[in-house]
């Protein structure tokens, strides 16, 4: 579960070009759901998506994480949820690691190696052992039917074997929550149905969905439990899914 | 096993992974580059050992070697000299040298006939070098014929042949009697080439060149230090083709690096930018443009190094006889004492690893900095 | 299947790096094994009176570069051209160095 209290994002403070992308934003993202933040291009959405995912701190408000447990906290100490806005940037780093699962517009997929290799990549920095992450990724493919394509580049992939791919890759640390940005951008109706449903067994697994979209098949899902309007940085309506 | 070691080992599976996606690039990159490295320290080699052998043999050459000059060229030192300077204090004997050059006509070659003074082979036998036994591909007991000043045809006997372990000495030598040497170049007597003078105490030798040289201002007295700085500064780096070779080396590892340090393509840039919006740091993004220079640079100069030990003191340098040869037709075969300098490999270690490594990372700075968030945004 | 890419590149780096300390053996074992050649050669040099190594047999100054005086290599003219190709790897003796340290 997320909290978010008021909490704004400026950037170039005291510039001329001085530009607030979100204003004033409180909200709660339930857990174990899928919530869906809908707005146009420029209302705020991806900044949004950025301070929940710990990539950048919010110029003023907080935001608190409740049920993740990162190594650095002892046992029973996240009782009250983590304020991730005012930690230091190693421990910051530290939960984007071990909580959090990104699915980008574009994949983002690295050309030239392998799938699989792909899918292991977000974890090679952190010491994990080789064999149990090779095992992890292997499964992870298998759960998204596209263990034979293990080997393959993903030069060679078609469009929904990519989405896949990028899933996979996205849970690969195992996270509590998984951020999807625009990610039927590049995918036809079915594709996007199918990504819906993917996203859906996540939360069955216990898992956080947030979702940045202005795809009215996502939006307006009937899997989508919660949507968030944006606007200007502003939220300009919430509630549950039609 | 150990986190921080998993760690590196994961990297630099990417790292490869990473290279081989340029396959042949890359691998005709480290074949060039294992190229250079192989040739440079080849030549470390090669100098070193002939460096260390020159200054061991040689410390066993004449303390002083007198000379005499006539208009600024070599005159025979007449034997009276001899008899003079071997009254000086401190010399403890004078032997006059009576050696000369021979050019064979025949066979092409420049031989260096000389009298031992100690032991000479009787009128009418020689002892040749190997050299010699193989230019004229002659076996002991042969005849050897040689053309005398006086035009006439001398011919001498091989008495013996000189161990193939002397050929870097003696390999172009022919040793004879006096009168035979005499009778070939019409060498008149009371003379010598020059005058090799023992010196008792090492520490007096400079003294009693200077002392030489005042008693007769027209000898040059060498003294046995200058001929082994001579040999030190054999294959000088800043001789001729060494400069040349050295300088191509250095040329080569300039190219490599200026391919990297010109900057990361738009591609690398997005690639880094994927790396880091997946959860790799700054840290991470280095280490990994490390190891991708490292990895072809070490394994560069490894290779590179291990087979010039090989080609240098299991093949005889066999490279670099063309050049060396020159247009000597006769060349002394020797098997060199291995000798391995660990400043001189130092030294190559780091112009092969360092400039590339760093022209590998250092771009990468900028790029590695980014935001985790700017993939987010692109 | 194929081995990591990494236990390769390290196998390969042991390889030479194990490779590399026999050669250094090598060469201390050699250094020893030939030493009774170059005392024979040391030998040669005593007794004979030798004063260069056999090197370069092309001419007077390449075979005897000790012993070259100013004029051997420049028969013709101070200035003239090198002849032979050994004269870009010898450097002109000390002595002969226009700044010679005296000795």
């Amino acid at each position: 579960m997320i909290e978010l209290h008021h909490i704004t994002k400026r950037f170039n403070s005291g510039r001329p070009n001085e530009f607030t992308a979100v204003d004033d934003v409180s909200l709660r993202i339930a857990a174990r759901r899928i919530t869906v933040l809908k707005g146009p291009s420029g209302s705020g959405k991806t900044t949004l998506l950025s301070l929940i995912g710990c990539m950048a701190r919010p110029t003023a408000g907080r935001i608190v994480l409740h049920g993740i447990r990162p190594a650095f906290l002892p046992e029973g100490g996240a009782e009250d949820g983590i304020d991730i806005s005012s930690l230091p940037e190693r421990f910051l780093t530290e939960i984007r690691r071990s909580a959090f699962g990104f699915i980008f517009q574009q994949f983002n997929l690295v050309r030239g190696i392998s799938v699989l290799e792909n899918v292991m990549l977000p974890v090679y920095p952190t010491g994990a052992g080789y064999a149990v992450v090779r095992e992890r990724a292997r499964s992870l493919l298998e759960l998204l039917r596209i263990e034979r394509h293990a080997a393959a580049r993903v030069d060679w992939l078609s469009g929904g074997e990519l989405q896949r791919v990028a899933i996979a890759r996205a849970l690969i640390n195992n996270p509590s929550l998984v951020i999807a940005d625009e990610p039927t951008a590049h995918l036809d109706s079915r594709l996007s149905g199918e990504f819906m449903a993917i996203v859906a067994d996540l939360t069955s697994e216990g898992r956080t969905v947030l979702i940045a979209s202005h795809d009215p098949l996502v939006c307006e899902s009937a899997l989508a439990d919660a949507v968030v309007e944006m606007r200007d940085g502003h939220i300009i309506g919430a509630g549950d899914a039609p | 096993m150990h986190p921080a070691l998993n760690r590196q080992r994961n990297i630099i599976d990417f790292t490869i992974s990473s290279l081989l996606r340029r396959r042949v690039k890359n691998l005709s990159l480290l074949a060039v580059y294992t190229l250079i490295v192989f040739v440079i320290a080849s030549l470390i080699f090669f100098v070193q050992s002939l460096k260390r052998e020159a200054a061991v043999l040689l410390a066993e050459a004449p303390d002083i070697v007198v000379q005499r000059m006539i208009a600024g060229r070599h005159d025979l030192v007449p034997e009276a000299y001899a008899r003079q300077i071997a009254g000086l204090r401190g010399v403890r004997e004078v032997t006059p040298r009576l050696w000369g050059y021979y050019y064979d006509s025949v066979f092409g070659a420049n031989y260096t006939l000389m009298v031992p003074d100690r032991a000479a082979p009787g009128p009418g036998t020689i002892t040749i070098g190997s050299g010699v036994a193989r230019n004229q591909r002659i076996k002991q007991g042969d005849l050897l014929t040689l053309r005398s000043a006086a035009n006439a045809p001398l011919l001498l006997e091989v008495q013996g042949i000189l161990p193939y372990a002397s050929e870097l000495v003696a390999a172009d030598l022919i040793s004879m009697s006096r009168s035979d040497f005499q009778t070939m170049f019409s060498f008149p007597d009371g003379v010598a080439t020059d005058l090799a003078v023992s010196v008792a105490n090492p520490r007096e030798i400079a003294t009693i060149a200077a002392k030489v040289a005042e008693l007769f201002p027209d000898t040059r007295p060498i003294m046995k230090s200058e001929i082994l700085r001579t040999y030190d500064t054999l294959f000088d780096w800043r001789s001729g083709m060494m400069v040349v070779m050295l300088a191509v080396a250095v040329l080569s590892f300039i190219i490599f690096a200026w391919d990297k340090a010109t900057g990361l393509s738009a591609e690398e840039r997005r690639e880094i930018g994927v790396l880091k919006s997946i959860g790799w740091e700054t840290a991470d993004v280095l280490l990994l443009k490390f190891w991708e220079g490292a990895v072809i640079s070490l394994t560069a100069f490894l290779t590179g190094v291990i087979l010039a030990y090989g080609h240098v003191y299991f093949f005889s340098a066999g490279l670099f006889q063309h050049a060396l040869k020159g247009w000597a037709v006769l060349y002394p075969q020797f098997r060199l004492i291995p000798v391995v300098d660990a400043y001189q490999l130092s030294i190559l270690f780091l112009l092969t690893v360092f400039p590339y490594t760093a022209a590998t990372i250092v771009p990468a700075w900028l790029a590695a900095t980014v935001d985790p968030d700017a993939a987010l945004r692109s | 299947m194929m081995p990591r890419a990494s236990t390769l590149f390290l196998a390969v780096t042991a390889v030479n790096l194990l490779v590399g300390g026999l050669l250094l053996l090598h060469s201390r074992v050699e250094a020893v094994a030939a030493q009774p050649q170059r005392d024979l050669r040391r030998g040669l040099v005593r007794d004979w009176r030798l004063t260069d190594l056999c090197l370069f047999t092309e001419a007077r100054y390449t075979r005897h570069p000790s012993m070259a005086d100013r004029h051997a290599p420049f028969q013709d003219h101070p200035v003239a051209l090198e002849h032979f190709p050994s004269g870009s790897l010898l450097t002109p003796p000390l002595q002969m160095r226009p700044h010679a340290p005296s000795p």
